[in-house]
């Protein structure tokens, strides 16, 4: 029985012995004492043979029970000392800045830009798109704009070299018969687009077309000779001013806040008839001390537009829609000068 | 067009306050660009008469009066020693402000307040208070005949307040260049009625046929032409009445006779012009002749403002039958000025085409308030009145006779137009529900006649039938069906139609998906930390490099030379914001732009990357032909363009690699990840031309090493000297059409492998010249056995590698999707890689 008593003040000593090592290798040299192939239970073991067949079961289940104990409290020891030993010498300052990965970021423009698109494409619009090179037929001809009306003027409108009307008779003027040879130019407007998607697509039409236009501004807080519109168009059986009313107040809503207030007020576009700019107010507008700010211009696509792309305006109505994506942004942002959308400092761009 | 509040209330009554007629005018489309509040100096101050006057108990100096403004009573306090009851004073209300004395940056605004318990309402003025020159101490009393109640700057005699409109008019409406135009779209809201000037005909000796007769040589140009004459009269200063008014609009006063033709053409819209009578000269017949012609080529005519101008055969010239006497419908001659010995003065009035004024006043640069209003579209149906009108107001100021009648040449008179309306067009344009009777009565408030009705059968039901309306010679404007659509929504009020929610049906456009495409390649960029930068469209000439000279785009009226081509490439701009950047201590920049491009490339041109073969629909930004030169065209092609300079990383505390800055494997890998996430494979990366105006070193970027899709490298030293840009510059440029062409971006799931793979690494010294594609195309023909990947993981020079060597150092990773490879499986693989190396690299494997 003498085996039997040794067993529990063997354990006791060995796991006070663990318990105590200050580190790893100590702990590895207290295994190899105690549990070690050559250890003193695995010994215990060798000795159970001297035992009688009566003992040898309690005994050899108690040393058993004793090495579980033993190599259990060895792991838990073991994990302590490893994770003192991870610690690092001096703790982490987690109020220093971290090592960051920047997101680029999209220029306001096409945020803007990306917004307006989102609002019209809720509402079952699609994107188009057309050159920027134009000619005078699809930028003011078809858009119904008087043969001497000043916006084909070479003050206003840039024409490229080679078709420059002063090389030939003056914009408007020229023959549409010899051979097409008209003025090429950078459109003005988006509303050149309409056109050439009318030209093409038979009704109905529901398109939003964003885009570059140009005119010959000289570059200023509000002015750049390059600057960005987005077109709206609807063409469709029983189109209303109602309707117009109906989308532009939705699209606004959307961009500007839902308690933006939408003024529709009568005006002239060549190209639409009637005509209307639209004004909106807001608590921004307020803070900029006015009760309107004019944001867009739109009207009924006139009868003459219409049927200038083949479409029969007995039977086709339709509105479209024109705003400069620079002035939304400049309204959202409170940015005041429109050089900044072009100077691309970034210190501008990360803002946004 | 300036128009002031009290000159239109003389033509319209309408209780409106200034602030409201602002509001009504916007509504009507006649938007006020400025509103100016004038001569409102003495505004609250009116002659009261002091009723009591008390001490005010416990004060030495104060006394408390009790005055009639003409109201009512009013309790004063007043400071002042010198008044008595009875007395006639100035005095101001509550709220109103005394006037602004020099030095002044805010007015002095009187309120009621109380003193020693009293409240006083209002103040009763001294002459300094009021920055009068009387020098009294005390109030500024009044003579007795002093009405009580009148305003006191009614009293003074000076003008009360008004208000000044500056109204932007479109240029459809013409007839809005007159106060009477204004008040007409005034009369036709209100419902009230236009009041016209009234013009009597004077009973003279003699006709006016006898003194002058008019020819018109160009119908065309000019259909009509009037002239009377007024004997007699006497040049000399305008009443006051008419010169305040002119002065109020900006136009200054000159004398009586001009005054009163500006005056009627502000009044009306109908430009006139005043000749002194025997300053032209008589025809065969003995009479003054007018005769209206165009002008010679190259005859010299001096205007009215001293300036001798070579006309064109263009242009219209007012005549006599020795020489021209004024530039017709722009600017009257100096040799038959008004002056002051004029004693008969003749008066045109006259209609000429709009296009042909607009044509010499450009042509001339020479603008007018007559040539504006002759360009848009005068009212061919007033000249006559016109001229009653300014003929009856010379005789009012400057005296004189006026001969019987007028001379009226007006050989075609045209058919007055006629616009056909059919009711139900109305409703279903605006969206509403007019009735017929509503839509004819605001047509008919302003001056459309019904022409035509065509009876409806008694009994008979259905749409009401189409009325044909006259329309009145001074809206030019209205044309279609739709335009007098128009003028119901204006009349009815646009706030007053519904709006409808967005119905209908959905759009289509072939270009939509094209659109989130290019969205897609932007959050790709931008989520790999550039920032998307906008550039401008128009740069100048020289800062295009790399481009062939005839295929640049340029301008035929540039704003400058700073701006007088068209980009053939992102990179001038994307170099231009660097340079911005690095300017204002941006060192580190990391930019991308998606744009387009332009050129003018020969038909034909087999250089051109970019033909619309293969682009989705839609997809390309577009190829027109360029008329003006057959053989050549205008390619817009959408490009994808980086610049990097500067600082790799965010700025950080600790590390080696903190201060690297960006090199060209940096840009390269942003290339290829975005390419991989934008589903565009097999692009290859050739060495470019050794050096380029524009690069140090550049790689041709292409598909299969055959189509160039872009260019990338590093900017030029001596370029990004001259940009003082600090560090070194890394550019790329890819065709966004031809990516788009090319991408495929189909997913589909690979199997993850089963069993496991086994890596053997290979380090060689090869000569310098041996390029990585070099190394991977010899693994390629060595055809290894269950190759899975080759990792170039070092590159090394320097210790233990001699000169004109580097060191290469590759992983290759075995792997088969069947089974675990054995050791010997994969040495007899990489074996044969080796033995190529060796062979056919020259390269000194360390084993």
């Amino acid at each position: 029985m003498a085996l039997l008593d040794d067993i529990e003040p063997l354990k006791r000593a060995a796991l006070a012995e663990l318990k105590s090592a200050t580190d790893l290798a100590t702990l590895e040299q207290s295994k190899g004492v105690w549990i070690g192939p050559h250890g003193r239970f695995t010994a215990l073991m060798k000795q159970l043979g001297t035992l009688s067949k009566e003992e040898k079961p309690a005994a050899g289940k108690a040393i058993n029970a004793a090495k579980l104990e033993l190599e259990a409290a060895l792991a838990e020891r073991r994990g302590e000392l490893e994770l003192a030993a991870a610690l690092p010498k001096e703790p982490t300052d987690f109020s220093a800045p971290g090592r960051r990965r920047a997101l680029g970021r999209l220029h306001p423009l096409t945020q803007v830009t990306e917004d307006i698109v989102r609002s019209f494409r809720k509402i079952g619009f699609v994107v188009a798109d057309g050159p920027e090179i134009e000619d005078e037929y699809h930028c003011f001809d078809a858009l119904n704009t008087p043969a001497d009306h000043p916006a084909r003027d070479t003050q206003d409108t840039f024409y490229l070299a080679s078709t420059a009307p002063n090389a030939s008779p003056s914009p408007g003027e020229e023959g549409r018969g010899e051979g097409g040879r008209q003025p090429q130019l950078l459109r003005t407007h988006t509303s050149s687009v309409q056109i050439r998607v009318m030209e093409k697509q038979p009704p109905p039409i529901r398109i939003i077309v964003p885009g570059r236009v140009y005119r010959r501004d000289n570059a200023d807080a509000t002015h750049n000779p390059t600057f960005q519109q987005i077109e709206g168009l609807y063409v469709d059986k029983n189109v209303t001013v109602g309707d117009l009313k109906g989308t532009v107040e939705f699209v606004f809503k959307e961009l500007l806040g839902e308690e933006t207030k939408i003024r529709f007020r009568p005006h002239y576009f060549s190209y639409t008839e009637p005509s209307f700019e639209i004004d909106f107010s807001n608590a921004l507008v307020k803070k900029l001390g006015k009760d309107w700010l004019e944001i867009a211009g739109c009207g009924m696509v006139h009868p003459q537009v219409f049927e200038n792309v083949g479409y029969d305006p007995e039977i086709w109505t339709g509105w479209a829609f024109g705003f400069g994506i620079e002035r939304i942004a400049m309204i959202r942002y409170g940015i005041n000068d429109i050089r900044l959308f072009y100077e691309n400092d970034v210190r501008f761009l990360k803002q946004l | 067009m300036k128009v002031i509040f009290n000159w239109l209330k003389q033509y319209v009554d309408f209780d409106w306050s200034p602030e409201e007629l602002t509001e009504r005018l916007t509504m009507l489309g006649l938007e006020a660009e400025n509103v100016l509040k004038i001569g409102g100096e003495f505004e609250g101050i009116v002659v009261a008469q002091i009723l009591t006057k008390d001490k005010v108990p416990g004060s030495d100096k104060l006394s408390v009066c009790k005055v009639n403004d003409g109201k009512g009573e009013r309790t004063i306090i007043c400071g002042a020693q010198n008044h008595n009851v009875g007395d006639k004073v100035p005095l101001i209300l509550p709220n109103f402000a005394l006037p602004l004395k020099p030095g002044e940056k805010e007015p002095f605004v009187i309120k009621e307040r109380k003193v020693f318990g009293i409240t006083s309402q209002g103040m009763m003025c001294s002459p300094q208070e009021l920055g009068l020159p009387d020098k009294v101490d005390g109030l500024l009393i009044l003579p007795k005949e002093a009405p009580i109640g009148k305003s006191f700057a009614e009293y003074l005699g000076r003008s009360g307040g008004d208000v000044v409109y500056d109204l932007e008019i479109t240029p459809n409406r013409p007839d809005w260049n007159s106060v009477i135009g204004i008040a007409r779209e005034i009369a036709a809201v209100t419902g009230n009625q236009l009041k016209m000037p009234e013009v009597r005909s004077q009973k003279s000796e003699v006709r006016v046929e006898s003194l002058v007769s008019v020819r018109i040589e160009d119908a065309e140009l000019c259909p009509r032409y009037t002239a009377r004459v007024a004997k007699g009269v006497k040049i000399g200063p305008s009443p006051d009445w008419l010169q305040t008014t002119l002065e109020k609009v900006g136009i200054r006063s000159i004398n009586n006779v001009v005054d009163v033709t500006n005056y009627v053409m502000l009044e009306i819209g109908q430009p006139l012009h005043a000749f002194d009578y025997h300053l032209i000269a008589k025809g065969k017949d003995g009479k003054p002749t007018i005769v209206v012609r165009r002008a010679k080529d190259g005859e010299k005519f001096k205007t009215l403002d001293n300036i001798e101008r070579k006309l064109t055969g263009d242009m219209l010239l007012i005549a006599d039958e020795q020489k021209g006497i004024a530039l017709a419908g722009v600017m009257g001659g100096q040799n038959t000025e008004i002056n002051e010995k004029t004693v008969d003065v003749l008066i045109e009035s006259a209609y000429f085409s709009p296009t042909n004024i607009r044509r010499t006043s450009k042509a001339l640069g020479l603008r007018s308030e007559s040539s504006y209003r002759f360009e848009r579209g005068a009212d061919i149906g007033i000249c006559d009145w016109a001229s009653q009108r300014a003929a009856q107001l010379i005789l009012e100021t400057a005296g004189g006779q006026l001969a019987d009648g007028g001379v009226d040449a007006h050989p075609k008179p045209a058919e007055p137009r006629q616009i056909t309306l059919r009711h139900h067009k109305v409703n279903e344009l605006l969206g509403i529900a007019l009735k017929p009777e509503e839509c004819e009565f605001h047509l008919g408030q302003l001056g459309l006649k019904i022409a035509n009705r065509k009876a409806r059968p008694v009994g008979a039901s259905g749409p009401p039938e189409p009325v044909t309306f006259q329309i009145p010679t001074f809206r030019v404007d209205l044309k279609h069906e739709v335009d007098l659509i128009e003028e119901i929504a204006r009349l009815h009020g646009v706030d007053k139609i519904p709006a409808t929610p967005p119905r209908g049906a959905i759009g289509t456009n072939e270009f939509d998906a094209v659109h989130d495409q290019i969205a897609e390649a932007r959050r790709i960029l931008s989520g790999l930390g550039l920032n998307e930068a906008q550039g401008q469209t128009l740069i100048a000439k020289p800062e295009v490099r790399s481009q062939k000279s005839e295929e640049i785009v340029a301008l035929a009226n540039p704003l400058s030379s700073d701006m007088d081509v068209l980009r053939p490439s992102l990179l001038p701009g994307l170099i231009h914001s660097l340079r911005h950047n690095v300017s204002r201590k941006n060192y580190d920049v990391a930019l991308y732009e998606i744009g387009r491009v332009f050129k003018n490339v020969a038909q034909t041109s087999p250089s051109v990357p970019i033909p619309s073969e293969g682009v989705p629909p839609g997809g390309a930004a577009g190829s027109r032909a360029n008329p003006q030169a057959g053989n050549r065209r205008y390619i817009e092609e959408r490009r994808v363009a980086i610049a990097l300079t500067g600082q790799r990383t965010l700025p950080f505390w600790s590390g080696n690699e903190r201060d690297a800055k960006f090199d060209a494997f940096d840009l390269k890998g942003l290339i290829e990840e975005f390419l991989e996430q934008f589903g565009v494979r097999g692009v290859t990366y050739g060495k470019g031309p050794e050096s380029s105006a524009l690069f140090l070193e550049s790689a041709i970027i292409a598909l299969g090493g055959k189509l160039p899709l872009g260019e990338m490298g590093q900017l030029s030293p001596v370029l990004a000297k001259k940009h003082d840009l600090r560090d070194a510059v890394f550019l790329a440029e890819l065709s966004l059409d031809q990516l788009l062409a090319r991408r495929n971006s189909a997913k589909a799931f690979k199997p993850l492998p089963q069993f496991p793979a086994i890596r053997r690494d290979v380090a060689m010294l090869v000569p310098e010249a041996t390029t990585h594609d070099a190394v991977l195309q010899t693994v390629r023909k060595a055809k290894p056995a269950n190759l899975e990947g080759v990792e170039l993981f070092d590159v090394f020079r320097g210790k233990n590698v001699p000169a004109g060597q580097k060191s290469l150092a590759y992983a290759f990773t075995y792997r088969s999707p069947e089974r675990t490879l054995t050791d010997a499986e994969v040495n007899a693989a990489h074996v044969r890689i080796v033995e190529a190396f060796k062979a056919q690299l020259k390269a000194t494997v360390r084993e």
